[in-house]
C-alpha cells in the first residue's frame, strides 16, 4: 500500500519512505485471509441447510425460514437443543438433520469456527492494532528527534528528553531489545536498520529536527550520518549528534556532517577530573553541570549571538534593560576573538561579533531570543556584509 | 495454462449476480436464500486478494451485501416486499460494478504481463 499524503520533497536518490502504519495495515488484512475458507464453509452450509429444509417441509414463509436458520446454526455449532422444523414430516427431516451433522460438525463446527476462533487468538489483533495506532501517531509528528541505538546512552538521553517534551523516534536494529524498549516507555519506535533511506524517510526525518547516533561501533555512526545528511544537507536546520570512540573518528564524522560529536571516555574523564578540581559541596555540587546537561527544567542557559545589523552594538548592558523585560541574566559575554568575560558589569559594552550567555527560566530565555531578533536593523541597502 | 484459483473466485462473482437477477425476476424465496448465501461467499473471497483493484472489489461486495441482508429480512417479514426487490436490484448493480472492475482488472494484468 502506498502511503498517499506523502509529501514529494525532494531528496537524493529515487527512495520510497518505508510506511510503518501500512505494514501493520497489512498484516491485519492478512489475518482476513486466514479467515477466507474457515468463513465459506460456515456460509455454504448455512445456505445449504435452510435451502434443504425448505425443500424438505415445501415451506417458504418468513416463520418456517427463520426456524430452519436457527435449527442449522444450532446443529453445526453442536447446541441443538431443539428441533427448529415443524412436526410434519419427522422421519425425512432427521434423516437430512442426522446427515448434515455428520458433514457439518466437522467441517463446519471443527474447521470453520475453531479455526475461525484460532485465528483470532494466534494473530495478536490487540498487538498489530497497538502498533497501527503508534505508527499512525508517529506519521503525524513533526520537530521531533530520531534516536538510533538503544543503550544507556540513548536511554539517559530520552529520559531527559521526555522530561522537557520533546518528541523523539527510537530506531534500533536489535529486535532482541524491543521487548526492554516497551519496559522502558519508549512512545515511538521502529525496529529497523537506521542507516537505511528508506527507513529514515519512514520515521519523518524530512520532518525532525535532528538525529542522534549513539551506536557502539564507529561504522554504524558513520553511516547514519552520512545517510541522514545526504537527505537533509542543511546544517542550520537539521542537527545531528553522534557517539565515537576515539577523537580521530570523531573529526572525521564532523567532516561528514555530524553537528556534534562526543566520545563518551572522554566526557566521562572531564567529568570526573571535575569532582577532583572541584570538591563535592552539598548546595553547589553539581549545580552547573545540572544545569548545563539539562536536567533542571526550571533553569537553562543559551547562548546567543549578537547579530551584525543589530541596533545593541555599541550599547551597555544596563542601558539595553534586557533583564528587566525578560527577566534572563546575561552571565558571561564570548567575544568576537574567543575571549570570555564572566559576570559582566552594567558597564560591559556589546562589540560586534559577540556572543551573549544568558542564564534564566526556560520561558524567560525565549523572551530573551525574541528580545534580540526585535532589536535586529533591517539593512535599506540590503547590502548584507559577509 | 488456466489458472483455477481464478476460476474458482470469478466464478462467485458472477453467480453472485446471476442468482441476484435470478431473485429480481422470480421473486422466489428459495433463489433469495441462494443469493445472499452466494454473496456472502463471494465477499469472503475477496478478503486478503492482494490485487490493484483489490479494496474496490471488496467495497462494491460490501455493498451488495448490505443490500440484500435487509432484502431478505424484509421479504420473509412480508413487510414491504417491493422494497426489498429494490435491495436486490441495488445489489445486482453494485454486482455489475464489481465485474466491470474485475474486467478492468483483468486488463491490467494483461499489460503488466507484456511489459515484462
Amino acid at each position: 500500500m502506498r502511503n498517499k499524503n506523502n509529501k514529494k520533497e525532494k531528496h537524493y536518490g529515487n527512495v520510497r519512505p518505508k510506511n510503518y502504519r501500512a505494514i501493520y495495515e497489512e498484516k491485519f488484512y492478512n489475518i482476513l485471509f486466514q479467515l477466507r475458507y474457515p468463513l465459506m464453509t460456515v456460509i455454504f452450509f448455512t445456505t445449504l441447510g435452510v435451502i434443504m429444509l425448505m425443500i424438505i417441509n415445501n415451506k417458504s414463509d418468513g416463520q418456517s425460514v427463520l426456524n430452519y436458520f436457527f435449527h442449522t446454526v444450532i446443529t453445526f455449532s453442536t447446541v441443538g437443543y431443539t428441533e427448529g422444523y415443524g412436526t410434519e414430516n419427522v422421519n425425512l427431516n432427521r434423516f437430512f438433520s442426522t446427515l448434515f451433522i455428520m458433514i457439518s460438525i466437522p467441517l463446519v463446527y471443527i474447521y470453520g469456527l475453531v479455526t475461525t476462533v484460532n485465528v483470532f487468538l494466534n494473530s495478536n489483533i490487540t498487538e498489530i492494532f497497538r502498533y497501527w495506532r503508534m505508527y499512525k501517531a508517529m506519521d503525524q509528528l513533526k520537530g521531533h528527534y530520531i534516536v538510533c541505538r538503544f543503550n544507556g546512552i540513548t536511554r539517559e538521553l530520552m529520559k531527559n528528553l521526555k522530561k522537557r517534551g520533546i518528541k523523539y523516534v527510537l530506531v534500533e536494529p536489535d529486535p532482541a531489545l524491543e521487548e526492554d524498549i516497551k519496559n522502558f516507555g519508549v512512545e515511538y519506535y521502529v525496529i529497523d536498520e537506521p542507516h537505511k533511506r528508506s527507513v529514515l524517510l519512514g520515521v519523518g526525518i524530512e520532518r525532525a529536527k535532528g538525529v542522534i547516533s549513539a551506536f557502539e561501533e564507529n561504522t554504524q555512526d558513520l553511516s547514519v550520518i552520512v545517510t541522514a545528511r545526504l537527505i537533509r544537507p542543511d546544517r542550520d536546520k537539521f542537527s545531528i549528534f553522534a557517539t565515537a570512540t576515539t577523537e580521530g573518528a570523531a573529526e572525521k564524522m564532523r567532516l561528514l556532517g555530524a553537528t556534534e560529536v562526543i566520545v563518551p571516555d572522554v566526557a566521562v574523564g572531564r567529568r570526573m577530573s571535575s569532582f577532583v578540581l572541584h570538591p563535592p559541596s552539598p548546595t553547589l555540587s553539581g549545580f552547573l553541570e545540572k544545569i548545563a546537561y539539562g536536567e533542571r527544567t526550571d533553569i537553562d542557559i543559551i547562548e546567543v549571538k549578537v547579530d551584525q545589523q543589530s541596533d545593541l552594538i555599541g550599547k551597555k548592558l544596563k542601558d539595553i534593560r534586557m533583564r528587566q523585560e525578560t527577566g534572563a541574566t546575561i552571565v558571561a559575554i564570548v567575544r568576537a576573538d574567543g575571549k570570555m568575560k564572566i559576570a559582566p558589569s552594567g558597564d560591559a559594552e556589546i562589540k560586534l561579533g559577540d556572543s551573549l550567555i544568558i542564564f534564566g527560566h526556560p520561558k524567560a530565555l525565549r523572551r530573551a531570543e525574541e528580545f534580540f531578533e526585535s532589536h535586529i536593523v533591517q539593512n535599506k541597502e540590503g547590502d548584507k556584509v559577509s | 495454462m488456466i489458472n483455477w484459483g481464478k476460476v474458482w473466485s470469478d466464478f462467485f462473482i458472477f453467480l453472485a449476480l446471476t442468482s441476484n437477477v435470478g431473485f429480481i425476476f422470480s421473486h422466489d424465496p428459495y433463489q433469495l436464500i441462494i443469493a445472499i448465501g452466494v454473496n456472502l461467499l463471494a465477499t469472503v473471497l475477496k478478503f486478503g486478494a492482494k490485487k490493484i483493484l483489490a479494496a474496490e472489489l471488496l467495497a462494491t461486495a460490501l455493498v451488495a451485501d448490505l443490500h440484500l441482508i435487509p432484502a431478505t429480512i424484509l421479504y420473509f417479514m412480508e413487510f414491504h416486499v417491493p422494497l426489498a426487490i429494490g435491495l436486490a436490484i441495488g445489489a445486482a448493480v453494485a454486482n455489475v460494478i464489481s465485474i466491470i472492475m474485475l474486467i478492468i482488472e483483468i486488463i491490467f494484468e494483461y499489460l503488466k504481463e507484456e511489459e515484462i
